[in-house]
């Protein structure tokens, strides 16, 4: 059983016992025949894996957490369950508080359109309203630094330009839970100063943080807490440097094999 | 800070009676109502985007389509109905539009499949901005529709002031059927393919390019199955024939647009937390 529970106070994100389980096809049957050729020969051509299996998470409002772990451990499932992209196979979910829904940064971006038309398409997706954007659009151009490419087809601007603005978009609403995933590896040095700045700002305002990267002394340096995920388990959960470490111990050797779950988790 | 996308007040919609789909899917049509305005004006900008004439298509396209008819139908094929082009344009011009409508809303949860495994918001807004975009080019291609009605000398009956109200059924009656499409349409593609097929099907069943009088009378009470024509015949009647349909033709087109939303609103929410993991 999935649900949405009722708010109430403790507690910023709480997830009991979730399990992601995707049905990995391996023959789509992506067309009525093949439909129909499974049904004749019902064989299953599908393998179910659990992304997520049993997380128990509770993040207190203010904490600024880091979430680390190899491509595929279930970082991305577990921000999107959070996010509410995915309603989970089992487990309860709880989220206090508004959140920035967009994934990625810039997942709403069309190419074709301005980036002033952007900011307002961005905004509406993450449900905010015509006139919240209009008031902040200033203040996003400038954070962005954007100048007169603001009314210039996103297609032509780079990809550090494109960051940019995603980022600024996203902070600029104001959400009490801030997504970070992998971001801030573009742009040049200036802009992630301007960005850690603000996320700073975001921690001093007591809100809450998910932060995702590959780059450990980012994690270090910035979470109050960090959790390292492997096959869809909480592996190492506690204080940055001893889960950084922890992790760095795992990976060190030979980076191509993945550790051993199972053996690890307890 | 309530009417965010996420967050405690989210509720995830179960269908379990009628009323349920109408008041969930009203509510989500109110409070989405910007982005939804915002995702049809895009679909149209980017339509028309790098054409010299831009927007101006949205009026040029119908106008061209018109003349063409209009000049094959008073010069090479001669009815016997009188000002043939109009009578035929009148119905035609809400038949594309429901086709075209079903065209965009089939594809439109799949073509926005990256967002949608991105950003958590309701699905619908989805189909019902591709029925919106082609609901302001139908408005639009009134206009050359008046043009014509003036220069070919046919009266332009008061009754055109009555046409909102089988837009309103027409447009109901398409996102129900949107809906329902493109929630089938994610599970299986053919589902796209195999409404091209139905569409051209229907246009032909449907009295557009004649009149319900030319079927044969033993037949009619079939024709009278197809859940179109009762509001189609409306945009005929206003425009052709100056006249206001029988209450009972409109009544029908209301109860044939609302029983074709409720069923197709049911299964696009039964379905809508599937998409993310098949787009």
């Amino acid at each position: 059983m999935s649900d949405q529970l009722p708010s109430s106070s403790a507690p910023g994100i709480k997830l009991e016992n979730v399990t992601q389980r995707f049905r990995v096809i391996q023959e789509r049957p992506d067309t009525l025949r093949e439909l129909f050729a499974k049904f004749f020969h019902s064989e299953t051509n599908y393998r179910d894996f659990d992304a997520l299996r049993g997380v128990s998470l509770e993040v207190p409002t203010g904490q600024m957490l880091g979430l680390i772990g190899r491509n595929g451990s279930g970082k991305s499932t577990l921000l999107k369950i959070i996010a509410g992209v995915y309603r989970p196979t089992s487990g309860r979910v709880r989220v206090e508080g508004t959140l920035a829904p967009l994934i990625e940064l810039g997942a709403g971006f069309h190419h074709e359109l301005t980036g002033r038309e952007n900011i307002l398409l961005n905004g509406l997706l993450m449900g905010y309203s015509r006139e919240e954007m209009q008031q902040r659009e200033k203040a996003i151009i400038e954070f962005a630094e954007l100048g007169e490419f603001i009314d210039t087809p996103i297609k032509q601007y780079s990809s550090g330009m494109q960051t940019r603005l995603a980022f600024a978009v996203a902070t600029e609403v104001d959400p009490d839970i801030l997504v970070v995933d992998e971001i801030l590896a573009v742009g040049d040095a200036s802009f992630q100063q301007k960005c850690f700045a603000r996320i700073n700002k975001f921690r001093s305002k007591g809100k809450t943080i998910l932060f995702v990267s590959h780059n450990m002394d980012q994690v270090t340096e910035y979470c109050d807490r960090v959790i390292l995920l492997g096959r869809g388990m909480i592996l190492a959960d506690g204080d940055p440097d001893e889960v950084v470490g922890f992790y760095k111990s795992l990976s060190t050797p030979e980076p191509e094999i993945s550790p051993s779950a199972d053996s690890v988790a307890h | 800070m309530s009417g965010r996308a996420s967050g405690s007040t989210k509720v995830y919609l179960r269908v379990k009676n009628w009323s349920e789909v109408l008041t969930g899917l009203f509510r989500d049509t109110f409070r989405y109502r910007e982005l939804i305005w915002a995702l049809a004006l895009k679909e149209l900008k980017v339509r028309y985007k790098r054409s010299v004439l831009g927007f101006l298509w949205a009026l040029l396209n119908p106008a061209l389509m018109m003349l063409v008819l209009t000049v094959v139908f008073s010069t090479i094929m001669r009815f016997n109905i009188p000002h043939y082009a109009i009578f035929l344009l009148s119905v035609l011009l809400p038949w594309t539009f429901f086709s075209q409508s079903l065209s965009y809303g089939v594809e439109s949860i799949v073509s926005n499949g990256e967002l949608i495994k991105k950003v958590s918001i309701p699905k619908m807004v989805f189909p019902i901005a591709a029925v919106l975009s082609n609901t302001i080019n139908l408005f639009l291609s009134l206009i050359p529709m008046a043009l014509l009605v003036v220069a070919m000398g046919h009266p332009f009956h008061s009754t055109w002031l009555y046409l909102p109200v089988p837009i309103l059924a027409l447009v109901i009656f398409t996102i129900g059927m949107a809906c329902l499409v493109a929630a089938a349409n994610v599970f299986y593609r053919d589902v796209a393919h195999i409404l091209q097929v139905v569409l051209s099907a229907w246009f032909y069943f449907t009295p557009i390019i004649y009149a319900l009088d030319f079927v044969p009378s033993h037949l009619r009470w079939l024709f009278k199955l197809n859940p179109i024509i009762y509001v189609i015949n409306g945009f005929r009647l206003a425009i052709y024939y100056g006249q206001m349909p029988k209450w009972q033709s409109i009544a029908a087109s209301f109860v044939c647009g609302f029983a074709v939303l409720i069923i197709g609103c049911a299964v696009f929410l039964k379905y809508q937390d599937e998409f993310v993991f098949y787009v």
